[in-house]
């Protein structure tokens, strides 16, 4: 089963606060946990997303897509990141408590539909 | 051993490639179908030597399996290819061409009319010898999405109607021009992303490398070649010190500079050595140039700034850009102080061709610093960091606004250096 795991905040500006040995231990936390889930194969794929600053929203308003500069939701609760792993539900979640128990930003598990008749 | 074996096959593979696609298309013309029949034959290829042996004449056995891939092809696609089927089985040879093929090649892979991301893949396919699955990892795209994109750039290829032969002698120049932004942007898509996933993407610097390795034997007058040839090798000799054991960004004042490449940084210097003066001197020399001042320092403090800086303002009247006045704010900065670099930084404020990238920021925040202003300098650095699309550099300037962080907030602005 694959598992989508998305990371919520920790972007630009909600490191403001932070001191310089908080962000270098989160950040050293986050790819050694990259790097042990990839050489283990549980990771399928990951990607970060820029901070959402430069972001573009398009709306249907006034029936037509409507572009607007800016994200669609508040930077803390803007999507930062994700990782698609291969396992259980359990370990899933064991993933994310991982990564919670350092960065304190909120993630969500979401199971990943089955595509397989397209491949 | 065996690995080794392996990968001296795949070595050679890779070179074999242009030449024998370049002499299935000499023969038959139909750009498009010779390539798919070289890509079959590299795979076959790849799937047998391992297991039997390189054969004795490699490219022979390269180009009989692709021929006959080609002439299977025309089989089942319909008997109206019979003409060229029969003259494909004429068992004369090539024609001495085949030195030129490669180059021939890497013309028509970034041909004008392709978009720079068609021409990147076309050329690592076609004269890289890549496969496809290999582009579309390099790339950080799904195989399906990077076989559309070759297969498109191909069928472009044939509606332009392009010929298999070098560029006529007027438009040479603009065409040259075009193959050297590919290598280029080959280059750094390998070198700017340097660590984490995006790891095996310095095979794309290697690739790069290779390729422009090529196309400077080929054609040795050239001297943009050659001074792109040597401004690639004494950047990529950086490498090492780049990144640390984190994967985190060195500025190039604080890398240890033992870990660089002395053999890459002695032929990028003598290869500028015997370019500069032979003939025009283009930007790639001259960026080239820079590069090796900067090899040449023992220690960041021993670097030749004025040198730079003078090079810096040739490189302003040859190839004027706002990327340029970047680079030469901080050889300026260096040599008359941080408050001279950020006054000419203030010049690029209103320029739209700087408002998507992080560099500006960047390289404010860290003359800010350096002139004694830190809040302003921590502003600048975040700013950057929102800003930019790679992840070491945004750990890096992250890291950076946060040591300023802890100092006493002031309620004015230090004064400016008296200097």
């Amino acid at each position: 089963m694959k598992y989508m795991i998305m990371m919520f905040g920790g972007l630009g500006a909600s490191l403001i606060d932070r001191s310089p040995e908080w962000i270098t231990n989160m950040q050293t936390t986050m790819m050694r946990m990259d790097r042990e889930l990839r050489e283990t194969g549980e990771v399928v794929d990951s990607r970060h997303l820029m901070d959402p600053g430069q972001a573009t929203t398009v709306r249907f308003q006034n029936g037509a897509p409507a572009p607007t500069d800016g994200p669609f939701a508040e930077i803390k609760e803007s999507l930062a990141g994700y990782w698609i792993v291969e396992g259980s539900h359990e370990r899933a979640v064991e993933i994310a408590s991982q990564v919670v128990a350092v960065t304190e930003y909120p993630m969500e598990i979401r199971r990943m539909m089955d595509q397989s008749a397209q491949e | 051993m065996q690995s080794e074996t392996v990968n001296t096959a795949e070595g050679l593979l890779r070179e074999l490639a242009p030449q024998v696609l370049g002499a299935l298309v000499r023969r038959h013309g139909q750009f498009d179908a010779c390539e798919d029949a070289v890509q079959e034959a590299l795979l076959a290829a790849t799937v047998q030597w391992p297991a039997d042996g390189v054969p004795e004449r490699p490219r022979s056995w390269l180009l009989t399996v692709a021929t006959r891939t080609l002439i299977d092809h025309w089989r089942t696609d319909s008997a109206r290819r019979r003409r060229e089927t029969a003259a494909a089985l004429d068992p004369t040879e090539g024609s001495g061409f085949e030195s030129q093929d490669a180059l021939v090649l890497l013309f028509l892979c970034c041909h004008p009319a392709l978009s720079p991301p068609s021409q990147l893949a076309l050329t690592l396919r076609a004269v890289g010898g890549l496969s496809t699955a290999q582009i579309a990892a390099a790339f950080l795209v799904p195989e399906t999405t990077m076989a559309q994109r070759i297969g498109r750039a191909k069928q472009r290829i044939r509606d332009t109607g392009a010929r298999f032969v070098l560029p006529p002698p007027d438009e040479r120049a603009g065409r040259l021009g075009v193959v050297l932004h590919v290598l280029y942007l080959l280059f750094n898509e390998g070198y700017t992303a340097s660590s984490g996933p995006a790891l095996h993407r310095a095979d794309l610097t290697a690739e790069a490398i290779r390729l422009t390795r090529l196309s400077h034997r080929l054609q040795p007058g050239e001297t943009e070649v050659a001074g792109l040839l040597a401004l690639m090798l004494l950047t990529d000799a950086r490498r090492a010190a780049r990144t640390d054991p984190d994967g985190s960004i060195v500025p190039l004042a604080d890398q240890d500079r033992t870990l660089w490449d002395a053999t890459a940084i002695a032929e990028g210097q003598a290869l500028l050595t015997g370019t500069l003066g032979s003939g025009p001197v283009g930007p790639y020399q001259i960026q080239a140039a820079i590069a090796a001042l900067h090899d040449e320092a023992r220690i960041a403090e021993q670097t030749d700034w004025p040198q730079i800086l003078a090079l810096y303002d040739v490189l302003a009247q040859v190839a004027p850009g706002p990327v340029v006045t970047l680079s030469r704010a901080v050889a300026v900065a260096m040599v008359n102080g941080p408050v001279a670099g950020l006054a000419l930084l203030g010049t690029l404020d209103a320029d739209d061709r700087m408002a998507h990238t992080h560099r500006l920021e960047a390289v404010r925040a860290h003359l800010l610093e350096q002139a004694g202003h830190p809040q302003g300098a921590r502003e600048s650095y975040l700013r950057a960091a929102r800003m930019t699309a790679s992840l070491p550099e945004q750990r890096y300037l992250t890291l950076r606004a946060a040591s300023l962080s802890d100092l006493p907030v002031r309620s004015t602005p230090a004064p400016p250096p008296s200097s």
